[in-house]
């Protein structure tokens, strides 16, 4: 298996997998969505809430402001149904106040962490409005989950790969130029000089078959390598993409750690 | 209020709304604005384009 890295910048990954199973790519597309962990808010605690908003809509959109949820913040803190306290502690929480006075909006930069390196990734996040002498006043707890428990323990935005394409021309027919015309996303060109279509930028082609459908002739031919992919994994901003991707590698290789200390015993 | 993420993909789209809407006040083109906020999806565009704020 080879894997080459085609762009990367802070919130998304593009790479290339080839040589691969459709199995091992989707498991890795399924924990990196719903077995990552990260930190989101969990129990809202609201004191005072004067505002037009109900306290369970201000819960909803506090669970999902993300928040920076990298190595550096969550290494070492328990998952919350794995921690031996009671309710919620240091080890498995971070916890955060929010008392402000309209009028205004109030932005999720309002909220002050417990912790410094636990906070929301974007501090533009509009919350709720305030009249004039309407008090918001909570205390609430962030909580370590996953994905599979609540949309707001889910890392990834975009987390999916396709298989690469394939085009294909059949040198026998004759040439349609207009299917360069027809192509949306301008994967092809037509070249007069050497009578052919040219193929540019393939990693684009959505394999809508748009071409195919316009072609009278099967002059072209759209395919996919089977075990080649072009995976692309999108983060919310609370953890880096490469770490969603190594943490979801971490997660395949316990489970299958699992079965090998299974089928020895 | 705006959703805080965008319905469809899940992308924090409420962080960029008061960005927008001054953009927009300002006569930039819609187009512009979304493209350069690296909003690319048409579903996180939509959000945008189309909320209508009726909490005065």
């Amino acid at each position: 298996m080879e894997i080459e890295v085609k762009s990367k910048d802070e919130n998304e990954i593009v790479f290339i997998v080839r040589d691969a199973e459709v199995p091992f790519i989707n498991a890795i597309r399924r924990i990196a969505m719903m077995e990552v962990p990260k930190i989101a808010i969990e129990d809202v605690n609201i004191v005072q809430n004067d505002s037009a908003m109900f306290n369970e809509v201000l819960a909803h959109r506090l669970g999902l402001t993300p928040l920076i949820s990298n190595l550096d913040g969550i290494e070492g803190m328990e998952m919350a149904n794995e921690c031996d306290c009671e309710e919620y502690c240091p080890k498995c929480s971070v916890s955060f106040t929010l008392s402000k006075t309209g009028p205004g909006i109030i932005y999720s930069k309002d909220l002050v962490s417990t912790d410094s390196t636990i906070k929301p990734v974007y501090d533009t996040i509009p919350l709720l409005k305030l009249k004039e002498d309407q008090n918001i006043e909570l205390e609430v707890v962030a909580k370590i989950g996953l994905g599979k428990d609540h949309a707001k323990w889910i890392p990834t935005t975009v987390c999916a790969y396709k298989q690469y394409p394939k085009i294909t021309f059949n040198e026998d027919a004759e040439v349609n130029y207009e299917l360069a015309d027809v192509c949306p996303r301008n994967i092809l060109k037509s070249d007069k000089r050497s009578k052919k279509l040219k193929v540019q930028n393939i990693e684009d082609c959505s394999m809508c078959k748009a071409c195919v459908r316009a072609d009278e002739n099967d002059y072209i031919n759209i395919g996919f390598e089977e075990k080649n992919f072009i995976f692309r994994i999108e983060t919310d901003g609370s953890l880096p993409p490469e770490e969603v991707l190594s943490k979801a590698c971490d997660v395949l290789s316990d489970k299958a750690d699992k079965f090998i200390t299974f089928s020895k015993n | 209020m705006i959703p805080i993420r965008c319905i469809s993909c899940g992308k924090p789209v409420s962080a960029y709304f008061d960005e927008y809407n001054s953009r927009l006040a300002d006569g930039e083109d819609s187009k512009a604005i979304l493209d350069d906020m690296g909003l690319k999806r048409y579903c996180c565009r939509r959000m945008l384009i189309t909320h209508v704020e009726t909490w005065e």
